[in-house]
């Protein structure tokens, strides 16, 4: 861990500035994955911005707007509060479930909201600073450029939306639940501006920049994360297949959500964890499905045309396979219903 | 004494417990050594070549930082010392990826870590032998281990009504104490103490003596608690040293822990084994030939190869037998003792083949092993000192309920899971080593007590509490008189806790001793007795302050008449789960004939522990090796997967009453190896029943199962 | 033929122990486990009785106090002193660490509170665990300049009224929750926390339905299982951390079943 100077912030604005006077400052909330790597000497600020102590942790309805109706989830809070706030079980349980499969009691009880939505990559070769890595050094003349992963033990890496230059999947569980939710990221920059960023928008696909894991600037805030209403309550469902049952990150998984009249689909969504650079959405079964009854063979031949579309790597060609059954396994347990 | 009123035999909870639940037990690092510094190992990020520049600057320039240590500058020491793996610093030359090639001493543990990260380092690479799918058929008859052959096995499989074979994989595994190998190094004059985690604590310091090239009397170890071993701290690795010299040299104490990074390639690993086992049977199930034939790599310079054909030397009936073993050198760290060595992963293989085999047969596959029980070692024709297969797979098939298992497999659904029953056996040998101890009497009035001394270790696995109640009993005194002392090279000489030889070596010693203090006492007081008085009635009659004696034990004279090991059969049940391929072992059941059991608390414990390490070879942890350059890409324990307690369920532990006196006087035979042995076999068998997929690589990941 | 079935918390040998000597306190004992009073007592009572043979170490658990200053200064050396003020234990504590320094590392190198373990030092093992304002936290991952009024409580203050054992200690030791004891530290501290997140009715990903929130919950083992999964076990404690857990939480005895048979 490089030396660093440890600054606190007071307020919102006085963090965003103080960010933006420094190229090299990061903000400190949960830690949980950024100490992680700064101990690895991957990540390497020289400055970090503690925001832990800014207002920003309440959830509350959403009284006005496009999304009025559901719920803003500040981008402060805790991860275990989030899972738990009655609201957000009540209404969006599909939420619930997701950040609930991820980590540990301690790591939710730190993790913020925003903070979850950063996680970088659990790529060995990302993490291990001997390996060449794209993502951790950028592509450029003087770089040891290459994908340690591309031709290396990419047994857990992406299926979906690789380039040449990276083959990394995306970590969290709870963003994959928020793709679902096509939720909207709130964001403040530095000089007062307040952005709204659509989820499908929010993360990237590597391309010839995986250094960059999102389309944030630096300094930007994540202050708030809004859940538009929906009708999915009572048929969503979040699957995670790992190699181990409990603390262990996703060979993939899958967020699926229903709104059903009667047994016909009225609106569906599906996200995918541990296949691309970013939370999949599974819009081919997606729109195959919409307006259909909603049975195991329907479930299956949207699946399948979504998973036809995978480009696996050596080592994880079995994740097309898994990917269709756990797509549609979560879709059964989505119409089997939260029973509430 | 009489029967009832003993304490060996009984649930005592563990004596240092309390210091356990309350954080007050000292570990390595938590000894209280006043002005330490800290220091932070570096490592090679190649696995084969030179190291032809290796830049400082930086890193001795960063704030508190005391010194750098490389190759350049550390001080000669004897690298056939007895320390495992070399890494001590010696030379430039590098053999494998993450070898220590250096280490940073700082006033503070963030001081050092930064500079560590500041040596820039040239090297002049070679190709490694890194990929052992690819060298494993370069491997050669193995230095170690001779080739065994009875009989005919070609012949006996070319003539056979029913044959398997099939080559059986397990990974890398890494041993993962949740304590990383960790020293704080003291100097005082030409004497230093080591405060460390060790599983031998006369070895670590006769090691720690010839490396440094000082006598052993001027090494303390010291190691009353022991954060795990499971055989990485059985031998001692460059680490402990390393610590020693790194506070020679800037003159102060030092502490050094290995970082869970670090873990991968400084202390040792289970090795990788293809086992091919070929298995010959007449039609109505006589085991006819056994054949297991290993292949596994070791490193560069020093070979360890884990004894996978052992439980086939032993374990069935059959007039034609092979083990053999071959080994390939790779750039890897030398491989070492790990839970079970051998008989854990050997017993995957054979026991899965057995299965493979009574599937054929069409045959149970408790009644194929009844029918191929030996009524003798069948490797040297020796008598058993005591061997309770056919009891622990009988009451275990009664406990478990395993009539209700269907002979084919897939036939047992409930929702989205199938469910399947596999058994699976075990064993492990017992023996007696060369253990000496202290027993100290003193009375204040009629007030006795007692202290236990000896250099024995306890890492979890009792010993305080068992040798308490050995002396309790063999003294009369009640358990709170006694003090445990271990863990100190300052006390009497011990058997490493390895090997399961830990409890039989200790307890007996103990017990001598304390019979040797009673003899003394009655000699003492030149006096005849009817009945046999107690030590501590005798210190009182003959007004005794203080008496001690001290004991060297070895087993008996005619141990080695008898075949004796520890036996065990594993019951597992399963759910796959149809869509997602995720195991859960739902229920297991170990029963084990393991001698006389001195705790039932304690020892369940110890066999569930081994039981929960088989779950984890069976379903979860492997450690992958990148063939380009010899780096593990699992280096840390979000990567590598130890069991978590959601993927342990019902765990049930039963003991077959024995008292094996033909192995030791006390009738022990040790149970912390045994617990492991048979439980992936039991659960992959289990698997196959559920899914009718047979999984031969370990581990048994989702994937392997869609 | 199965002869060994016992059910209680306490031996038959020290149940009939303690009903001999100290009646009036057996039911605490069941209740609660042994504190130091009891020891004390019984050590009066008899010098002897087969729990009490922990009264050595009983004794060096309660002695021991921390003789680090309220007030510790910073080396000459360090860069970016960060002065932080927080609660440890009961105690105001005032120091200057490393902005690197973690709560981890502050705990055991400054404060000499070396309970708390690093087995990973990066979030993946949970044997730092520490409870900060109520929570279980990871402190390997908590910076200590971080902890500014903040509340620690490390396993040194686990112990109720630093006199006696609190319950999940007790059901530590008497259902041989532990092997190696390096995990322990982090499972008690996880475990104290897990009792109060059941009491606010916290939701698992093994809880059947999470959309209903109302009140406390009662935890079947599969639960217990899945809320301490961020606590790595090596030894294999795993079935006797959780029937620890079970027995504090529930408030009923857990069965402890030693099958020797033949």
């Amino acid at each position: 861990m490089r030396p660093f100077k440890y600054t606190n912030a007071n307020d919102a604005t006085s963090a965003v500035n103080l960010s933006a006077g420094n190229a090299n400052a990061r903000f400190l909330a949960g830690g949980t994955n950024l100490l992680d790597l700064m101990k690895e000497d991957v990540e390497r600020p020289d400055e970090l911005i503690d925001i832990t102590r800014l207002p920003l942790t309440q959830i509350k309805p959403i009284s006005v707007g496009t999304n009025q109706g559901g719920l803003s989830i500040g981008g402060l809070g805790k991860n275990t509060d989030a899972a738990n706030h009655p609201l957000v079980r009540q209404n969006y349980p599909l939420l619930t479930q997701a950040i609930l499969a991820g980590a540990s009691g301690q790591i939710r009880n730190m993790a913020t909201n925003g903070g979850n939505l950063l996680q970088r990559t659990r790529c060995p070769y990302f993490y291990d600073v001997a390996m060449p890595c794209n993502k951790r050094e950028p592509v450029g003349p003087s770089s040891r450029n290459g994908c340690g992963a591309l031709e290396g033990i990419n047994r857990m890496h992406a299926i979906f939306g690789w380039s040449e230059k990276c083959v990394a999947v995306y970590p969290s569980d709870m963003a994959i639940a928020l793709a679902a939710l096509d939720a909207v990221v709130r964001v403040s920059s530095a000089g007062g501006q307040e952005r709204m960023i659509l989820f499908a928008d929010f993360h990237r696909l590597p391309g010839d920049t995986p250094e960059k894991d999102n389309n944030l600037n630096h300094g930007d805030l994540i202050t708030a994360i809004d859940l538009p209403k929906n009708n999915f309550a009572d048929h969503s469902s979040y699957l995670k297949v790992r190699d181990r049952a409990s603390y262990a990150f996703a060979l993939l998984s899958v967020a699926a959500a229903l709104e059903l009249a009667g047994n016909r689909i009225v609106q569906v969504r599906i996200a995918m964890g541990g296949v691309a650079h970013k939370p999949w959405r599974a819009l081919t079964a997606e729109k195959m499905l919409v307006g259909k009854e909603a049975t195991e063979a329907n479930f299956k031949l949207a699946a399948a045309a979504e998973m036809a579309q995978a480009k696996p790597l050596e080592h994880n060609k079995f994740k097309v396979e898994l990917g269709n059954r756990t797509m549609v396994e979560a879709l059964q347990l989505a119409l089997d219903g939260n029973r509430s | 004494m009489r029967e009832k009123d003993k304490v060996t035999g009984t649930p005592v909870s563990r004596i240092d417990g309390i210091l356990k639940v309350t954080g007050k037990a000292d570990y390595s690092t938590d000894h209280p050594v006043k002005n330490v510094a800290y220091a932070v190992l570096f490592k090679s990020t190649v696995a084969a070549g030179t190291i032809t520049n290796i830049d400082t600057t930086e890193a001795e320039k960063s704030p508190g930082v005391l010194t750098v240590i490389t190759h350049k500058n550390a001080p000669k020491l004897n690298v056939k010392g007895g320390i495992r793996g070399g890494a001590m610093l010696q030379s430039p030359a590098i053999e494998f990826y993450g070898q220590h090639i250096g280490m940073v001493v700082a006033e503070t543990f963030e001081q050092a870590r930064h500079a560590s990260h500041l040596i820039k380092v040239d090297y002049d690479k070679a190709a490694p032998k890194v990929d052992f799918e690819k060298l494993a058929g370069e491997a050669v008859p193995s230095k170690d281990h001779q080739d065994e052959k009875r009989g005919d096995t070609k012949a006996a499989l070319s003539a056979a009504d029913v044959t398997v074979e099939e080559v059986y994989a397990t990974p890398i595994e890494h041993h993962h104490p949740l304590e990383p190998h960790a020293t704080i190094a003291e100097w005082n004059g030409d004497h230093v103490t080591l405060y460390n985690s060790s599983q031998i604590i006369n070895g670590a310091q006769n090691a720690a003596a010839a490396t440094l090239g000082i006598k052993p009397e001027n090494v303390r170890i010291v190691s009353p608690y022991i954060g795990g071993g499971f055989g990485s701290k059985g031998g001692q690795w460059a680490n402990l040293v390393l610590c020693a010299v790194a506070a020679k040299m800037v003159n102060r104490p030092v502490k050094m822990a290995l970082t869970r990074q670090q873990m991968v390639n400084s202390v040792g690993l289970r090795q990788r084994n293809y086992q091919k086992v070929s298995l010959a049977a007449t039609k109505d199930g006589k085991l006819t030939a056994l054949s297991h034939e290993i292949t596994t790599h070791c490193a560069i310079h020093d070979e360890f190869v884990e004894p996978c054909g052992d439980c086939s030397r032993i374990m069935y009936d059959t007039p034609n037998s092979l083990i053999s073993y071959r080994v390939v050198p790779m750039n890897l760290i030398l491989p070492t003792y790990t839970r079970g060595p051998g008989k854990s992963t050997g017993s995957f293989a054979l026991e899965s083949a057995v299965d493979e085999l009574a599937y054929k047969l069409k045959m149970d596959p408790i009644a194929f092993r009844l029918k191929n029980e030996p009524a003798r070692d069948p490797s040297n024709g020796k008598p058993w000192s005591s061997r309770a297969t056919v009891q622990c797979l009988n009451e275990g098939a009664k406990a478990f309920g395993w009539e209700k298992r269907k002979l084919e497999p897939r036939q047992n659904q409930q929702g989205n899971y199938l469910i399947g029953y596999g058994v699976a056996c075990g064993t492990y040998p017992a023996h007696q080593n060369k253990s000496s101890a202290i027993v100290k009497l003193k009375r204040e009035g009629s007030d006795v007590t007692a202290i236990v001394e000896l250099a024995a270790a306890d890492l979890g696995t009792g010993t305080y509490t068992i040798l308490a109640q050995t002396a309790a009993d063999a003294l009369d005194l009640p358990m709170n008189k006694i003090t445990v002392k271990l863990g100190d090279s300052d006390l009497p000489p011990a058997a490493g806790s390895v090997g399961s030889v830990g409890a039989t070596s200790y307890a007996n010693v103990v017990n001598d001793a304390c019979i040797k203090i009673t003899n003394d006492l009655i000699a003492r007081s030149g006096k005849q007795y009817f009945t046999r008085p107690t030590a501590s009635q005798l210190m009182i009659s003959e007004k005794v302050s203080d008496y001690q004696v001290r004991v060297d034990s070895k087993a008996p004279d005619n141990a080695d008449d008898y075949s004796s090991h520890s036996f065990n059969a594993n019951f597992a049940e399963v759910r796959v789960n149809i869509s997602t391929g995720m195991v859960h072992v739902s229920r297991f059941l170990a029963v084990t004939g393991a001698g006389k059991v001195l705790n039932p608390k304690t020892a369940r414990s110890q066999i569930i522990g081994g039981n929960i390490w088989g779950i984890g070879m069976a379903l979860t942890e492997e450690s992958v090796v990148d063939p380009r350059w010899g780096n593990f890409v699992t280096r840390s324990l979000a990567d590598y997967h130890v069991p978590s307690n959601l993927d342990i369920g019902t765990m049930e532990v039963i003991f077959i009453r024995e008292d094996d006196t033909a192995s030791n006087k006390m009738g022990i035979k040790g149970i912390g190896e045994v617990g492991i042995v048979g439980v992936a076999g039991a659960v992959a068998n289990a698997v196959f029943n559920a899914t009718g997929k047979r999984v031969r690589d370990l581990p048994i990941t989702p994937d392997k199962l869609l | 033929m199965n002869e060994g079935n016992e059910t209680p918390q306490l031996t038959e040998d020290e149940k009939k122990l303690f009903e001999e000597l100290m009646p009036e306190d057996l039911a605490e004992i069941i209740d609660t486990g042994v504190n130091r009073r009891h020891f004390l007592k019984l050590m009066t009572l008899l010098g002897g009785g087969l729990l009490a043979y922990q009264s050595a170490a009983a004794e060096q658990v309660f002695a021991r106090s921390p003789s680090v200053p309220l007030v510790s200064d910073a080396p000459a050396t360090l860069e970016n002193g960060v002065t932080v003020s927080f609660n440890v234990n009961g105690a105001s504590r005032k120091l200057m660490v490393d902005s690197r320094m973690t709560l981890l590392d502050t705990l055991r190198e400054k404060l000499e509170l070396t309970g708390s373990k690093k087995g990973c030092d990066h979030g993946q093992c949970g044997a730092c665990t520490v409870i900060v304002d109520g929570r279980r936290v990871l402190s390997c991952l908590t910076l200590a300049a971080s902890c500014e009024g903040r509340s620690v409580k490390t396993i040194e203050g686990i112990a109720q009224g630093n006199a006696s054992l609190h319950p999940i200690q007790a059901a530590f030791l008497k259902h041989d929750g532990f092997q190696c004891g390096f995990c322990t530290p982090g499972q008690i501290c996880s475990a104290v926390a897990l009792l109060d997140e059941a009491k606010n009715g916290d939701a698992s990903y093994v809880t059947k339905d999470v959309r209903k929130k109302s009140g406390p919950v009662r935890l079947s083992n599969e639960e217990i299982r899945e809320r301490m999964s961020g606590n790595l076990c090596r030894c294999g404690a795993y079935p006797n951390i959780v029937a620890a857990i079970q027995e504090v939480h529930s408030g009923k005895l857990v069965e402890q079943t030693w099958n020797l048979i033949g």
